[in-house]
């Protein structure tokens, strides 16, 4: 039960506490990039939480079966990189042959997600935060979900900004961080939100 | 297919070379982050064990230790160093204490605090270089009552605990479990005792506890509990001025008869009165409501009131406080209703009213509970006043 | 005439060309830890060194490293530098490195990084290549700090953690939480805008340039991408092509 309790908290922590997002400013380039249309936004944030997931599977027994038994956590940076790239190609690969149709929705957003910060972010993160393997992965799940979510939320917001009359210095991205300052002032609202789930 | 393996041989080798480098980097920089790691831990053991060599952390989990007892460790001169935090009315300290293989206090050092006294800051070092016996003399901090006795029972838990560490026994009883162990020999007969509101002043008792079973009374004086049955025998073993002391106050406690006093008959009585009675021997009993915090965050403001009954004599000097109801901020406020806080009202007087220890966090519920508490030397002027 | 150019490849990242305010790449790290400007120009730093060893390396390596492969290569020589730094951080300046946290092994998937060995080191010589890392390593730190002047001073009170008499009782905290970092990214990027006008190239949206994996996708279509944004990636390219030669 208290396993369960933790896991919950990590989820909820990860999707709305501690957004990657909106309050640890992790993935920004695709939070801004990507998020002018909501099909767009939507695919960019599924491949995400896909890739991610994909890449703490890997990475976590990687780091505790090979880097940590053989003294090589030096090496750990580079390694995971490698590992992001390596499957990413591969997935994409996997998904043109068997399951075109998905391919074609999510293909191009792939290549982009092997410099988004948000996904080696996850996984160091959840060396250095010490999870153990389920809540690594309920971890992974909630960070990829909570950029979902805030590329969603933004697309939104987003849409209505490019209709509106902003002076000419702030056109285009000055009055879009503007924007995106004031969703994550909503997150902010969400502090505390985790620890009190079980008070 | 030529091509291709030109690629991975090349990304093959820059791979290699790159961590080959890393590795010589790695083990030019390793011992230098091992050595300041090392150091980083030990520093904060040092500063409470400054001859202390070689701490090994110790798993707390495995022994039976004060449950404020949070970590600890071993050092090779055969002493512990222990990290604590304090709960309860004044939680939130983080305690470090050296003790050395004779039981001595080789230092404390509070870590890290919710305070803003400051105290906390020096306190632990007036606990250096002394034995069990001679901590618990240690003088609290007159101002910074709370902070400073929770102080001190971390330190006497931590001196608990190393002895338990070293092979040894000790008391770790909670406050709760060794009061009510007290009780429970005071009068054997008694079952599931509660705490009895004091509406005259009894000589030289600081407690009455009624046992919910009907078998009596256990009054508390100085570090005696003395145990009386229902029929007024005193059960417990004690020397002849503390036996007639009991008595006296059983009788004066059970035969306490309240009448109540039609408010609306004075005029200038403040709302913050509610109730008001009459004992026999001519001591007030007031109920009152007090301004919390509330919901809306602004003293006074909020339509929730903290209830209070309190007991004074005729001439001016509160004999028993007690917190009947309250809605304040969990945890933070609702220390009102802790007998640590309203008990220091007990003995108080219009003069030294001021002298009681404010809720860390919760200045607000703490001043009105004070103005509610200080109109009732008002009300008792009035009440005098009028009976001339 | 040689002279002047290495020189204009060196200044290009200070102002006109700012990889932060300009470029607008690099934005994670331009956020996060702008808090203070001590966080601030360590990491700038940090990045600048990065930048400046990948670039050097890089160059070196340019016609050794075949161009199927030259993504993996660039981000493994990346992450090994990234790599040293955090250990020698790690080792001599152990507060830095606690304080920069994650952010610091993140520098391998910062885009100025890559970007730069995508789009000049691998294209470029050694001595040009070291001076455009420099150029475009010094413009992000200064961008750096100017974002974390404004945010420290305004949002904490302080400079260098010392605390400033009278803005510090006028604080207005938000300023160094989350929200304030966008608001103040945005502010600054629109104060520019408004300075330079039009000398500057006007950067006014995210596209493929500022997305180091341009390379890896340009045989699709780049959802972010729209005609205007393509055809500026093709000039630049041309014009760093033509320097290049020159």
């Amino acid at each position: 039960m208290e396993t369960v309790k933790n896991l919950i908290f990590i989820l909820m922590s990860s999707v709305l506490v501690n957004n990657y997002v909106l309050s640890r400013f992790l993935g920004i380039c695709p939070f801004l990039g990507v998020s002018k249309k909501l099909p767009q936004a939507a695919g960019m944030g599924v491949s995400v939480i896909f890739v991610m997931f994909l890449a703490t599977l890997a990475t976590y027994p990687l780091q505790h079966f090979v880097l940590a038994r053989f003294g090589l956590e030096y090496l750990q940076t580079i390694v995971f990189i490698l590992v992001i790239a390596a499957l990413v190609q591969f997935v994409e690969m996997l998904l043109k042959k068997y399951i075109p149709s998905l391919h074609k929705n999510l293909g191009v957003y792939l290549p982009l997600i092997t410099t988004n910060c948000a996904v080696l972010g996850v996984t160091i993160n959840n060396i250095t935060d010490g999870y153990t393997f389920p809540e690594a992965v309920v971890s992974s799940l909630g960070c990829g979900l909570g950029f979902l979510l805030a590329m969603v939320l933004f697309s939104g917001v987003r849409e209505r900004i490019e209709n509106c009359d902003a002076p000419e210095c702030f056109k285009g991205l000055p009055v879009t961080l503007v924007a995106a300052s004031i969703v994550s002032l909503a997150f902010f609202g969400f502090t505390g939100l985790a620890e009190n789930l079980f008070a | 297919m030529k091509k291709y393996l030109g690629s991975i041989v090349s990304l093959t080798v820059i791979c290699l070379a790159v961590s080959v480098l890393l590795a010589a980097a790695n083990g030019i920089t390793a011992p230098v982050i091992e050595k300041a790691e090392g150091e980083k831990a030990n520093a904060a053991l040092l500063a409470v064990m400054p001859e202390g060599k070689d701490f090994q952390e110790i798993d707390v989990s495995a022994y039976t230790l004060p449950t404020s007892v949070t970590g600890a460790y071993s050092e090779a001169g055969g002493g512990h160093v222990l990290r604590l935090a304090t709960t309860g009315y004044a939680a939130g300290l983080t305690i470090m204490c050296g003790v050395d293989k004779n039981g001595k206090i080789t230092g404390a050092a509070c870590i890290s605090s919710g305070e803003t006294l400051g105290y906390e800051k020096t306190y632990g070092e007036r606990f250096a270089g002394l034995a069990a016996e001679e901590a618990a003399l240690v003088a609290t901090v007159a101002g910074a009552t709370k902070t400073t006795t929770a102080y001190k029972k971390a330190v006497a838990d931590a001196i608990n605990a190393a002895t338990i560490l070293s092979g040894g026994s000790a008391d770790i009883r909670t406050e709760e479990e060794i009061l009510r162990d007290n009780l429970a020999a005071a009068l054997p007969a008694g079952e599931s005792f509660a705490k009895e509101f004091m509406a005259e002043e009894l000589q030289g008792v600081s407690a009455v506890y009624k046992a919910e079973n009907g078998a009596g009374y256990v009054f508390v004086l100085g570090e005696s509990f003395i145990g009386i049955d229902a029929g007024g025998n005193v059960v417990s073993e004690a020397d002849k001025e503390t036996q007639a002391a009991a008595k006296a106050a059983f009788t004066s406690h059970t035969s306490t008869v309240l009448s109540e006093i039609e408010l609306s008959a004075y005029a200038g009585i403040s709302p913050r009165v509610e109730k008001a009675y009459r004992t026999a021997s001519g001591n007030y009993v007031f109920e009152l409501s007090a301004a919390g915090y509330g919901i809306n965050g602004e003293y006074g403001a909020s339509g929730k009131y903290i209830r209070i009954k309190v007991s004074a004599t005729a001439g001016g000097k509160i004999i028993d406080c007690v917190t009947l109801e309250q809605h304040e901020t969990e945890n933070v406020g609702s220390a009102c209703a802790d007998p640590k806080y309203y008990e220091q009202y007990r003995g108080k007087t219009a003069e030294t009213l001021g002298e009681v220890d404010t809720i860390a966090g919760a200045t607000y519920t703490h001043r009105g509970y004070s103005v509610a508490v200080s109109k009732v030397f008002e009300a008792i002027e009035i009440l005098k006043g009028a009976k001339r | 005439m040689k002279k002047e150019t290495n020189l204009s490849v060196f200044l290009r990242g200070l102002l006109i060309e700012n990889p932060v305010f300009v470029l607008v790449l690099g934005t994670c790290p331009t956020l996060a830890t702008t808090a203070s400007v001590v966080g601030a120009l360590a990491m700038g730093l940090a990045a600048a060194a990065v930048l400046v060893c990948s670039n050097v390396a890089i160059s070196l390596l340019r016609n050794l490293i075949p161009s199927a492969v030259r993504i993996p290569c660039y981000i493994v020589i990346i992450a090994g530098f990234v790599t040293l730094v955090q250990m020698l951080m790690h080792a001599y300046l152990p507060a830095l490195y606690e304080l920069l946290g994650i952010y610091l092994a993140l520098i391998t998937v910062n885009c100025i990084i890559l970007g730069r060995a995508e789009m000049f080191a691998g294209k470029n010589g050694v001595l040009r290549s070291a001076l455009d890392g420099a150029g475009m390593g010094l413009g992000f730190t200064l961008a750096l700090l100017a974002m974390a002047c404004v945010r420290e001073i305004f949002g904490g009170g302080t400079f260098w953690g010392l605390e400033i008499p009278f803005i510090s009782n006028y604080k207005i905290e938000f300023l160094t939480k989350a929200p304030g970092g966008f608001l103040v990214f945005g502010l600054l990027i629109a104060a520019v805008n408004a300075i330079t006008k039009c000398r500057a190239i006007k950067k006014k949206d995210f596209g493929c340039e500022t997305c180091p994996s341009a390379g890896a996708c340009a045989a699709k279509p780049c959802p972010a991408a729209d005609e205007n944004l393509t055809t500026k990636v093709g000039m630049t390219e041309k014009e760093e092509k033509e320097n290049g030669n020159g």
